[in-house]
């Protein structure tokens, strides 16, 4: 073999500190005699800060490294902050939860941080072999912190439904590998982008497309799209609270990505092949996410099938296929995940006599208790059900607006219904904490935290309209970087 | 320092609005008043650089970009040129003067935190407004000061006449505003741009456009003229979409003062002399608008002559006066019009808040059939009053006197057709203004108490909080005039507005008008002073004639009395057939037949197919698994037999 | 021919063993039969002359796993028969599944058609095949060379898996007494040991 040349580090110093930082906050957890939850938590959120700013701080254009498995640009830095903002939020929002729920072990602020690593890592991925690296190193802490609440049957079982179902997805994922590296001898994207593209003159063989078609239906389960989305509603009602917003907020913005980089480059020549896959798993999330949430009382639940429907929307905007596409489907991850945080503060805040409640009907009446906590809900509410002129509102119309660009008018049509219906269960949220008769009160709040994030969430939400061209510009540039 | 001015007020109306319960209403006025009290001084120093640019353009401060999209670009921005500085001046001086007011007038209030933060709000949107560089910022700024001026009529929502109220005056500016946007839409269509530089610089080359409309070629430039025009109309309540105004007497006196009076009611006269270049380029539009001025100062004089509320009575002088400005810019007199909406800003919240101080004093009497004998009980009030009144009426050396008279020089010298019956409909506005503005200070503050004992007794000047802001509006109100006259409208004119208004050389009736010959000159002035007197004879002489006057011309008096039957006329032919209507509509078409086929049948089939949805996840592992599993099929499927065929 | 003879016997063997690990009744037989597939399947690596990979199979795979899962299956008291007639409900449905997605599968491979410089490409990462190069030597220069990326971020997997295997077991529980050695030590017979004189016949205080 000839000399062996060190690749370029630079371009992965994010991960390498994330993944140093972690290892260090590890080790202080284990040999602190005092199991001390809350300056590892609060040493996790600042390094996921630090990262970030790392991040921003080394953006350059289309880098690769080790040997092109792995790839910086503009759209990986987008998604890669959109990420460690979550994960730090979700961090921060946990630690007086998990402590009042006995769950606040060390370990679970640093296994989000191997779990953001993971994301991170699937985000730059630019090889088959990478992009399976990355999804391990994200999903098995996942899986951990959903069983995290040891004395819990439902969380236990969470756990372990999440283990199981995520192994049969990533079997079915490395089945699809597998056969296109079978086909065309690499697990480069670009030598796969090469090889379809020799492919093309004499038709894609149906191997290929197998290969492909597994390959996205692996990646449909981390964004729970239907028909792989059947985990979603069981594990997070049955993770821990804090854990479910964790689940909600973060890995679907990282699956996202990774599917829009994956469709858009070494499968950029096969979008009609690929189309149809996406409309349907779109449809039948959007729909799916609008039907089934109206029949639930448990908000977790309604969140889990909202969570559905919402990443229908965003695959939508991949069908388009076009920069505009991706450009609004970065817009919508990023409101998406404001409006998650925002909904997942207010869960985490719901509690009634020290108790944690998670009915939606527990809130009846709650403009006259808790005024403040039921204007910033409603208006997370209506933002998800995209009300105009709150930002979910414009979120939706970029997406739609690709969409029939691309004059995928059905897409379009069913994507409005399924919003018109999905507005029910939204709405119903509010009409419960403005028109119900008072129910008993929910706690005062303690957890000044919560309250700031779910206020921030929906101010940020209302001001969209006046500053939207920061997003809008970022989400544009990343995406042009993705297209080119 | 630009920033300062605009952006203070916003700061005070998040303070107080959002932390008003927490920090008291204490610290809310404190911090409203003390950023309205910074913002004031800057605008003052503002006014003052921009006097001694020698009408060099300030640069446009842009703030961030609002919208992008495809040839739609729109920015916040701050647009400090001389008419925007006027306007600033006029609206930071009286907002900051009607917050201090508000102290004292609002003090046994439960909610005067929210108060001063509607107030602040209002303020804020209004700066907005006159800063914009573009039609879509102004247009943010005009429906918010809609907004904060629905909220503030409303504001005390116990009342259902306040609430009633409030909604009219939404509803009644929805159509001026509909015409609004339509004129925006249209400039966009015809200019491809909404800044205000771009517009004016192609204002030229679009000169001669015409558009195809329902088979009528219509002259572009004219169109949109007179779309913004009936925008102008719904906001500064002229004839046809006045009705609002008076009934927006319900909010509190400082409101009706601030916003009635001083500021939003003039954004319309703003509007026109800021889209000076284009109005310019349509003489049709500006006859109509001469027009209507002319009607509404003589209508509103007419009605004032025969009210009894003492705030309606000024309000439909307000509205009178907006038709002077109105026919002043219809006149091509736009520097004369912005000339008196600076004086009358001033000596009609003094008079409004004036009123508020002798309702105040009264415990809440509007009816001025109630009231009477106070004038040496609160006599620095009376003072007050009289300072206003003179300066409405147009006596020698009081504001109003150079600024009214200016504007009906101007129309009497003016060619433009219909400038006549302009100038004449003025000089009969001038006598009845005078008339009913002593009416109102006879019949309030001299002859005999009318109040019961109670009241009488209670009877106390206002606390120093509220009489200092009306003894600085009353320095205004002397002086606003001759200060302002050589550099608005005189010697310095040129060089004072600069590139902000434009008039042609042909149509510059402000110029002419210092060349009228001097019984022009002197006719209003006569005609205050006999109206004055009248005014004198018919209410502290012979006080019978009133009533011998209204048995004989009843009719007449019905007609003034029931305001030109206007709100009848609307009732009877707009709001009833459109109820009767959409009632039809409702239960016939949308109950019956789409919500019974529709929506009814539709949402039973999704709450059932939900249940079938929740009965799927059956939590038990292989399930889903097999669920998968099939998903993986279905769509390998999809492709092999894709393959086949 | 004997390497023909001896594939086709390695794979015989390992379907029919791979059938019987799901339908063999009694679950200790059933890893039985696994561990029987995974020999077959190293004997399959040994005949493509990757001895290293054949050998890692039986050591980590036999040796560990499948023992581990042998004393899994015998500890826990599992009533397999039960599970099996649970799912055996859904049998018609598997089947149906699977057989449609074999033969589809099998339909797949049937039209094989490669890209046509594939094996060109795949032979572009593999070492070079210098004489005496061994399999350990040739996978040791592409795992710490080429793929040293995915060796790390491995590493990091496997740490995680072990932080997840003690956060959800690790108990520490109270009131269990257990050997300090090092209190053991340190304890000094003058602190807890009291010797006392007591008069005969007036008992303890």
């Amino acid at each position: 073999m000839t000399e062996f040349i060190a690749p370029a580090f630079s371009p992965a110093y994010p991960e390498i500190f994330l993944a140093i930082m972690a290892m260090i906050l590890l080790m202080l957890g284990v040999s602190t005699d005092k199991e001390d939850y809350r300056s590892i938590s609060r040493f996790s959120i600042l390094s996921l800060i630090a990262v970030g700013m790392v991040v921003i701080r080394l953006y350059e254009g289309g880098v690769t490294t080790f040997g092109g498995m792995f790839v910086v640009d503009g759209f990986s830095s987008f998604m890669k902050v959109l990420v460690l903002f979550g994960a730090a939020v979700s961090i921060g929002m946990a630690t007086r939860y998990a402590r009042r729920e006995r769950i606040m072990r060390f370990e679970y602020p640093v296994l989000i941080l191997f779990s953001t690593l993971g994301m991170m890592l699937m985000i730059s991925a630019n090889d088959l072999m990478a992009l399976y690296m990355g999804l391990e190193l994200q999903s098995l802490p996942l899986y951990v912190l959903a069983a995290m609440q040891r004395d819990s049957v439902r969380s236990t079982e969470a756990g372990l439904k999440y283990f199981i179902l995520g192994a049969l997805s990533s079997g079915i994922l490395l089945y699809g590998m597998s056969l296109l590296y079978g086909y065309t001898g690499t697990t480069q994207f670009a030598g796969l982008a090469a090889a379809f593209e020799s492919f093309s003159h004499g038709g894609v063989p149906l191997g290929v497309m197998t290969g492909m078609v597994l390959l996205m239906c692996g990646m449909a389960f981390k964004i729970s799209a239907v028909p792989f989305h059947m985990w979603t509603p069981d594990v997070y009602e049955g993770s821990p609270t804090s854990v479910t917003a964790f689940f909600a907020i973060v890995p679907k913005i990282a699956a996202l990505a990774l599917m829009a980089r994956i469709l858009t480059g070494p499968f950029g020549n096969m979008v009609l092949h690929w189309q149809q896959v996406i409309i349907l798993l779109s449809v039948a999330s959007m729909v799916l996410g609008a039907v089934a949430a109206i029949g639930q009382r448990n908000i977790k639940r309604m969140l889990a099938y909202s969570s559905i429907g919402h990443m229908g929307y965003a695959l939508s905007g991949l069908c388009a296929a076009n920069q505009t596409g991706v450009q609004a489907v970065l817009v919508y991850a990023a409101i998406y995940m404001v409006m998650s945080m925002g909904a997942f503060a207010f869960v985490l805040m719901m509690k009634r006599k020290d108790r944690m409640v998670e009915d939606i009907y527990d809130l009846s009446g709650l403009s006259k208790t808790q005024p403040m906590m039921a204007l910033g809900m409603a208006v997370i509410m209506f933002s998800m059900a995209g009300i105009p002129p709150l930002a979910g509102f414009f979120g939706k119309l970029y997406i739609f607006q690709a969409v029939v660009n691309a004059q995928l008018y059905m897409l379009a049509v069913i994507g409005v219904l399924s919003s018109v219906v999905a507005a029910y269960y939204y709405l119903r949220v509010i009409k419960v904490m403005y028109f119900d008769a008072e129910d008993e009160a929910l706690d005062a709040q303690e957890d000044r935290g919560l309250n700031l994030v779910m206020m921030l969430s929906s101010l940020s939400l209302v001001t969209f309209i006046l500053v939207p061209a920061p997003l809008i510009t970022a989400a544009r540039l990343a995406a042009e970087t993705l297209l080119r | 320092m630009e920033h300062i001015a605009v952006l203070s007020p916003l700061l005070g109306a998040l303070i107080a609005g959002l932390f008003g319960r927490q920090i008291g209403d204490g610290a809310s006025k404190f911090v409203t008043c003390g950023l309205m009290t910074v913002a004031a001084i800057a605008s003052v120093i503002l006014f003052g650089s921009v006097c001694g640019a020698n009408g060099e353009a300030r640069p446009v401060i842009d703030l961030f970009t609002w919208i992008a999209s495809g040839d739609l670009k729109v920015a916040w921005s701050l647009r400090f040129d001389e008419l925007a500085a006027v306007m600033v001046l006029v609206v930071n001086l009286v907002s900051c003067a009607v917050h201090y007011y508000s102290i004292g007038y609002m003090s046994h209030d439960k909610a005067q935190s929210r108060f001063m933060a509607y107030l602040s709000l209002f303020t804020f949107a209004m700066l907005m407004l006159v800063t914009s560089n573009n039609l879509v910022q102004l247009f943010f700024g005009w429906e918010g000061v809609g907004l904060a001026s629905y909220l503030l009529i409303g504001f005390w929502n116990h009342k259902d006449s306040a609430n009633d109220a409030a909604m009219k005056a939404f509803v009644v500016n929805r159509v001026g505003d509909f015409g609004l946007a339509l004129g925006i839409f249209a400039t966009f269509a015809l200019f491809g741009s909404l800044d205000f530089d771009m517009i004016f610089g192609a204002v030229e080359i679009m000169g001669g456009v015409t558009v195809q409309f329902l088979g009528m070629s219509v002259h572009a430039i004219s169109l949109i003229c007179g779309l913004l025009f009936i925008g102008a109309m719904g906001k500064s309540a002229q004839l046809g979409l006045h009705v609002w105004l008076p009934d927006a007497m319900e909010g509190p006196t400082p409101v009706s003062a601030l916003i009635h009076a001083a500021t939003m009611v003039t954004a319309g006269v703003f509007l026109v002399a800021r889209m000076s270049p284009l109005y310019e380029m349509a003489p049709d539009v500006r006859v109509f608008i001469t027009i209507v001025g002319a009607l509404t100062a003589l209508v509103a004089a007419t009605i004032a002559l025969t009210q009894f509320d003492i705030k309606r009575v000024i309000a439909y002088s307000t509205m009178s006066q907006l038709g002077y400005m109105f026919f002043a810019l219809g006149v091509s007199a736009y520097s004369a019009a912005m000339f008196h909406l600076f004086t009358h800003a001033f000596f009609k919240a003094l008079l409004f808040l004036g009123a508020g101080s002798v309702i105040h004093a009264l415990s809440g009497e509007q009816d001025m059939r109630r009231m009477g004998g106070i004038w040496k009980l609160i006599p620095s009030t009376y003072m007050m009053m009289w300072i206003g009144n003179l300066a409405l009426a147009g006596i020698p050396f009081f504001a109003g006197y150079y600024s009214k008279d200016l504007i009906l020089e101007a129309a009497y010298a003016s060619a433009a057709p219909w400038s006549a019956f302009a100038f004449w409909c003025g000089c009969v506005a001038a006598l009845l203004t005078a008339f009913y503005s002593w009416r109102l200070l006879f019949m309030t503050f001299h002859g005999k108490p009318k109040s019961d004992e109670k009241v009488m007794a209670h009877v106390h000047e206002s606390p120093m909080v509220m009489m200092l802001p009306l003894a600085g509006l009353a320095v205004g109100a002397v002086m606003a005039g001759w200060v302002g006259y050589d550099i608005f409208t005189g010697e310095y004119r040129d060089a004072f507005w600069g590139e902000s208004l434009k008039v042609f050389a042909e149509n510059d009736s402000v110029l002419a008008a210092h060349h009228v010959a001097t019984w022009v000159k002197v006719l209003p002035i006569g005609l205050a002073a006999a109206g004055i007197l009248l005014a004198y004879i018919c209410y502290m002489r012979a006080r019978h004639m009133p009533a011998v006057m209204a048995a004989t011309f009843s009719l007449t008096h019905d007609l003034l009395q029931n305001k030109w039957y206007f709100d009848e006329i609307y009732q009877s032919l707009i709001v009833s057939p459109l109820k009767s209507l959409g009632r039809k509509l409702w239960k016939t078409g949308d109950v019956a037949v789409i919500d019974g086929m529709g929506p009814d049948a539709l949402a039973s089939a999704v709450v059932d197919a939900s249940g079938h949805a929740g009965r799927m996840q059956t939590g038990y592992v292989y399930n889903y698994a097999f669920a998968m599993l099939i998903g993986v099929v279905v769509i390998v499927s999809m492709f092999v037999l894709g393959a086949l065929s | 021919m004997i390497e023909a003879l001896f594939f086709y016997v390695f794979s015989t063997v390992l379907v029919l063993s791979a059938m019987m690990v799901i339908s063999a009744k009694n679950p200790v037989h059933a890893v039985l039969y696994l561990i029987l597939s995974f020999f077959n399947a190293a004997g399959l690596f040994v005949m493509l002359g990757a001895e290293l990979i054949a050998m890692i199979l039986v050591i980590v795979y036999v040796g560990a796993v499948a023992v581990l899962f042998l004393f899994v299956v015998m500890m826990l008291d599992i009533d397999f028969t039960r599970l099996r007639d649970e799912a055996q409900k859904h049998a018609m449905v598997g089947a149906i599944t699977g057989g449609v997605l074999l033969g589809e599968l099998a339909w797949v491979y049937s039209q094989w058609m490669g890209a046509r410089d594939a094996l060109a490409r795949a032979a572009q990462t593999a070492p070079q095949a210098t004489k005496g190069l061994t399999n350990a030597h040739a996978l040791g220069q592409l795992l710490y060379t080429h793929y040293a990326y995915l060796f790390q971020v491995s590493g990091l997997i496997l740490l995680v898996a072990m932080i997840g295997a003690i956060t959800l077991t690790l108990r520490s529980r109270p009131g269990v007494r257990k050997q300090v050695i090092s209190h053991q030590l340190d304890r000094n017979p003058a602190d807890v040991v009291k010797i006392e004189k007591i008069e005969t016949g007036a008992g303890v205080s």
